[in-house]
């Protein structure tokens, strides 16, 4: 019975993608509530796995069959808490965006196609979460690499968008390749990929010691790169902002809600591992250097969706200090939160695009609160949940995170954290003072026909806005014996308490990170409630954060272009075409020399046929004879 | 069991001979010629026939007095051989080559050739292992120049008696040899004997490998592996292409359940001193070679299937060397597997026969565009062949390669995947003409239903054997049985 409803979750996009992949040309206006059908049957599911009864008291376990008969690479699932949240965020979530799309494409040619990769996507998606093995994730953490890339690159026509795609995708491979190693090495220590087995040996410290006492380490940030490239943190960040090139729902689902998640997800599901190995706090070094790095990037970018990625990246950023400093269930409490907020904002993003005929720079809009009012309001709740403004969804989790980065000796990262807070709220309010306050600076062909969304885009953002208010209350309210703590107690285990042995008094910390998100929201209006961003940067630091830090340009000079270099002239000229090229046609010029003669040997004269079969027999006898 | 006794446990065979004649006798009446109706009368021959088997079940009895074995082994090949006859049936109502006012005699031998291959999978007499072998070979030679309109057909045939003859005569040889070694022809009780007698040192060694080789030679034939492979391009090429299909599929198939029981339950004993699994490792790597380096060259697809289904010999050979059971296992996947890839091609080029009439590579120029099902369909069977994931033929190549890395045989592996490649190159060279390359003719062609729904019938194994194999691993381990003792 449960078996099958996991098979039934799992196939259900699955025949999504093949229905809209095959028959799409017949199926026009059909495709998409196809497509969001296929994605609302695995939500309703997945709504049942709350209750613990129906994952058989904690965890359900379902092998589906063996792949290659070789122990632990099969195809197996399981469901347990941890699995429950990411199947709500990636369906809920999911579900709202396949809606919101069927507005939002209705004009496309190429929509059967776009909802076709989605579901794959989603598939794709759910293995990953879904698999109890690291290769069963590795299956989805490439799938989901592969719809990333087609629909970053779905307007094909246009070459930014390819570009982009192929940038996701070249800057991906580094991450999975370290992903790879990582699975290698844990393989090579373990013997096995399951996560029941890996786990138990590691405790019980019965494995075999690869890279001596640090073979925990090795594997661990080897996984974390994976996390890494995936997740966009530093130093493999730079594919993400490109990635807007993408539909915008897709920017919501993939580039925010979900995919980007997954190495979130990763490291909370290794957490066992990274505890022993004590990794953790590279984790949440990388990860708040990435939320303030992409804050102060985020600060001076004009283009509307630019802006949500680098939030995004700073968010992630956040949740990986969550995850880095032991407090999984805060760090996924948070990728719960962010997937709502944040999908909302894209939405509502898209949504003014929409309006506005495609327009994304922030310069040429303005006072658009009036004209689109669902919007407006609903960007806003987005918008205050994020910058943590009270008892917002966006607040607790956020406080959480920074609560649980003090408590466990990380002053620092604290710190650096609740800066990176305040500049959210700050660039966040920038956002919504320049386009939807002030003057309006929209074409005035443009503004002829703005028009706030059809039904089915703005019903899909407030029933996101409505968990980005109240989610987080509701879930987190009671820090350590909130819903949430209780709910993934079972999976993610422990919060480490380096040396202390209970939490301090949470209330001081909700009050200081009030203080500054509020603090945020207050310089922005005082900058920004009638002033337009100037086009042309003036001062050095500003040039630098509008110039990116001009890491594109480093990573082009120092990486790219060295690399090209080589390629060409010592792999290419030399390598390829002079030794490889040479060996390959040395070596077909010689079979096919073989294969020449050996047709000459069928001659079709049935004689000699025979008489080689004689000489055959001969050579049989006499090397027995003679020879042995 | 007596021979009155046995009688039951035989019917399957029976009904193969009933409707060998039935068909006959229908033929002689039926007043319209071109009918499918003898047709029709096979495939229901073959259906009872199987399923009497199925209800008789595969419990281990001996029968005949010692002459012929019922056991899971034997019902494994006795399916995979009715398939591949129902197959060859259907690719026949198909096919535009054979004469119309022929087809009645054409399904009777057909049934014929499938009650020899039965008895070559249950043989475990000598004698009736003989018997079975000419019964499969003459009525082969009939199938192969059936094409009496064409020089090339009749050519074939008479290649194939004047090959087959020579071999059988040579195996005939070693059986005498053999018979009067150990004074028996039940090799059960030439399996011990010959044990005994070398744990004696009362043996000649050199009469037994003499005994060993000749016998090889007459199954090195049915199997076509160097150097007794010589007959089967030109046969192949000259035969009706669905009897070219059924040669390459059943044939082999009953082939190498002779070779197992012979070899497997007969002279295994005698390997410690003869040491046949390393002869035999040899024509292994040898007729896989030789198979994909002469597919190369060709042009005519017909026989590049051909030579590509000598080296699929010599792949399932691979597991024939390694006295495992393991091995063996490897060998039933490899053929279930082979048999629907195989025969999915072969289906093709008769398709594309009939519409386009032409066997030559350049005959499938732009099919992608033409009869876009079609393509797919003959890409993916290919692939299959050469082995790459995720289809059937990689599941069926994974076993293989790991039966033999496990007897740590590394020479004969590394043959083995070196064959691969030079095998996806000329695989390669039909899927880039179907795709990559235009054609002058462009209009679409058409197919009927039938023949696209026989299509799917393989195409669907093929995709899905790849992804899910267990079934396989488990018929086949109950397949062997008490085989390997």
């Amino acid at each position: 019975m449960s078996k099958d409803l996991i098979t039934l979750l799992l196939i259900s996009p699955l025949i999504g993608f093949l229905i809209n992949g095959l028959f799409g040309k017949w199926l026009k206006n059909v495709s998409g509530w196809i497509a969001s059908l296929a994605v609302l049957i695995p939500f309703i599911i997945s709504a049942f796995f709350v209750f613990p009864a129906v994952r058989g008291g904690g965890e359900l376990k379902a092998m589906l069959y063996e792949w290659i008969p070789i122990e632990s690479l099969n195809i197996g699932f399981h469901v347990d808490a941890l699995t429950t949240v990411m199947l709500l965020v990636i369906t809920g979530v999911g579900f709202l965006i396949h809606i919101y799309s069927i507005g939002y494409m209705s004009h496309d040619s190429g929509r059967a196609r776009y909802f076709a990769y989605l579901n794959l996507f989603v598939f794709a998606m759910l293995i990953l979460v879904l698999g109890n093995n690291y290769l069963m994730m590795f299956i989805g953490w490439e799938g989901v690499g592969l719809c990333s890339y087609l629909l970053i690159g779905f307007w094909f026509d246009r070459k930014s968008a390819t570009d982009a795609g192929k940038k996701a995708f070249i800057v991906n491979r580094i991450g999975d390749f370290g992903f790879l190693l990582g699975m290698f090495t844990l393989f090579a220590a373990f013997g096995t990929l399951n996560f029941d087995q890996v786990f138990g040996l590691a405790e019980t410290n019965t494995y075999e010691q690869v890279f001596g006492a640090s073979t925990l380490i090795v594997a661990t940030l080897l996984l974390f790169i994976g996390a890494v490239g995936k997740s966009a943190q530093i130093p493999l960040y730079v594919w993400l902002p490109d990635a807007m090139e993408g539909p915008t729902p897709v920017s919501a689902l993939i580039h925010a809600a979900t995919m980007v998640t997954a190495g979130v997800y990763m490291v909370a599901r290794s957490s066992i591992l990274f505890n022993l190995a004590h990794t953790g706090v590279v984790v949440a070094w990388i990860g708040v250097l990435t939320a303030l790095f992409a804050a102060t990037m985020a600060l001076a970018a004009n283009d509307i969706k630019r802006v949500l990625a680098y939030s995004t990246v700073s968010q992630l950023g956040y949740m990986f200090v969550g995850v880095g400093v032991g407090a999984y269930a805060s760090g996924i409490f948070h990728l719960m939160t962010h997937a709502f907020f944040k999908g909302l904002m894209f939405l509502t993003a898209g949504s003014v695009m929409h309006a506005l005929s495609d327009e994304l720079d922030m310069r040429k809009m303005g006072g658009l609160r009036s004209k689109l009012p669902i919007t407006y309001w609903t960007f806003l709740i987005g918008a205050l949940a994020i910058a943590g403004f009270p008892l917002l969804s966006g607040f607790w989790s956020k406080d959480e995170i920074l609560h649980n980065a003090w408590d466990s000796g990380h002053q620092i990262i604290f710190g650096i954290g609740l800066l990176t807070a305040f500049l959210t709220a700050f660039y966040m309010f920038r956002l919504i003072f320049v386009v939807f306050h002030g003057e309006s600076r929209v074409d005035s062909e443009v503004e002829s026909h703005l028009h706030e969304s059809p039904p089915v885009m703005w019903i899909p953002l407030v029933l996101l806005a409505i968990p980005s208010l109240i989610i987080g209350a509701i879930v987190g309210w009671g820090g350590e014996h909130s819903a949430i703590h209780n709910f993934l107690k079972g999976v993610t285990g422990f919060v480490a308490h380096h040396g202390k042995a209970e939490h301090s008094n949470p209330v001081p910390f909700m009050i200081i990170s009030s203080i500054v998100g509020i603090a945020g929201i207050l310089v922005a209006w005082f900058i920004y409630r009638s002033k337009t961003p100037v086009s042309e940067p003036t001062n050095p630091l500003h040039k630098l954060l509008a110039n990116k830090y001009y890491v594109d340009e480093i990573y082009n000079a120092v990486i790219v272009q060295p690399i090209r270099g080589v390629s060409h002239y010592l792999f290419w000229k030399i390598m390829d075409v002079g030794i490889i090229d040479g060996l390959v046609n040395l070596t077909a010029f010689i079979i096919r020399g073989i294969g020449g003669s050996i047709r000459r040997l069928q001659t079709g004269v049935v004689q000699a046929y025979v008489v080689s079969m004689v000489i055959g027999i001969i050579i049989f006898l006499g090397y027995y004879l003679f020879i042995r | 069991m007596t021979n009155i006794a046995s009688i039951p446990y035989f019917i399957p065979e029976i009904v193969l001979v009933v409707f060998a004649v039935v068909i006959i006798l229908y033929d002689l009446g039926s007043k319209k010629t071109g009918g499918n109706g003898a047709a029709y009368l096979g495939l229901v021959g073959l259906v009872i026939a199987v399923i009497t088997a199925l209800v008789i079940g595969s419990e281990d009895r001996s029968l005949f007095l010692g002459m012929v074995r019922l056991d899971s082994f034997a019902m494994f090949f006795k399916i995979i051989i009715s398939v591949a006859t129902a197959a060859t049936i259907l690719f026949s109502v198909r096919s535009s080559e054979l004469d119309p006012e022929t087809k009645g005699e054409y399904y009777a031998l057909l049934l014929a050739v499938t009650l020899g291959m039965y008895l070559m999978a249950s043989s475990t007499h000598l004698l009736m292992i003989y018997l079975s072998l000419e019964t499969v070979s003459l009525t082969s030679y009939i199938l192969a120049g059936f094409l009496t309109h064409s020089p090339r057909s009749s050519e074939a045939a008479f290649k194939y008696i004047t090959f087959g003859a020579i071999s059988s005569g040579t195996m005939l040889f070693g059986i005498s040899l053999l018979f009067g070694m150990t004074g028996t022809g039940d090799i059960m009780l030439i399996s011990s004997k010959l044990g005994e007698m070398f744990s004696q040192g009362d043996v000649y060694p050199l009469a037994v490998l003499l005994s060993i080789t000749f016998i090889l030679a007459g199954v090195g034939y049915k199997i076509a592996s160097v150097p007794f492979h010589m007959w089967s391009p030109d046969v192949y090429e000259g035969a009706p292409i669905p009897i070219t299909a059924f040669l390459s599929v059943a044939s082999k198939a009953a082939g190498f359940a002779l070779f197992i029981r012979l070899f497997y339950s007969g002279f295994k004993s005698a390997d410690a001193s003869i040491d046949w699994s390393m002869m035999l490792a040899v024509v292994s790597a040898l007729t896989m070679t030789v198979g994909n380096l002469a597919a190369l060259p060709q042009q005519n697809v017909k026989r590049l299937l051909a030579y590509s289904s000598i080296s699929h010999g010599g792949f399932l050979l691979m597991g024939g060397v390694l006295l495992t059971s393991e091995g063996l296992q490897a060998i039933l996947i490899y053929l279930i597997i082979y048999l629907f890839m195989n025969l999915g091609a072969f289906f093709v080029v008769i398709l594309i026969a009939n519409e386009v009439g032409s066997e030559t590579i350049d005959g499938y120029r732009g099919l992608v565009s033409r009869a876009p099902l079609i393509a797919v369909s003959m890409a993916i069977f290919l692939f299959s062949l050469t082995g790459l994931p995720p289809l059937a033929g990689f599941a069926g190549k994974w076993i293989l390669f790991a039966a033999v890395i496990k007897e740590k045989l590394y020479w004969l592996a590394v043959i083995g995947l070196l064959n691969s490649v030079v095998a996806l190159y000329y695989y390669v060279r039909i899927v880039k003409a179907m795709f990559l390359e235009s054609s002058d003719d462009t209009e679409s062609l058409s197919f009927s239903p039938g023949s696209l729904v026989l299509l799917l019938i393989f195409v669907v194994p093929t995709l899905l054997l790849g992804i899910y194999w267990n079934p396989l691993y488990e018929l086949s381990r109950a397949s062997l049985g008490k085989l390997m003792g």
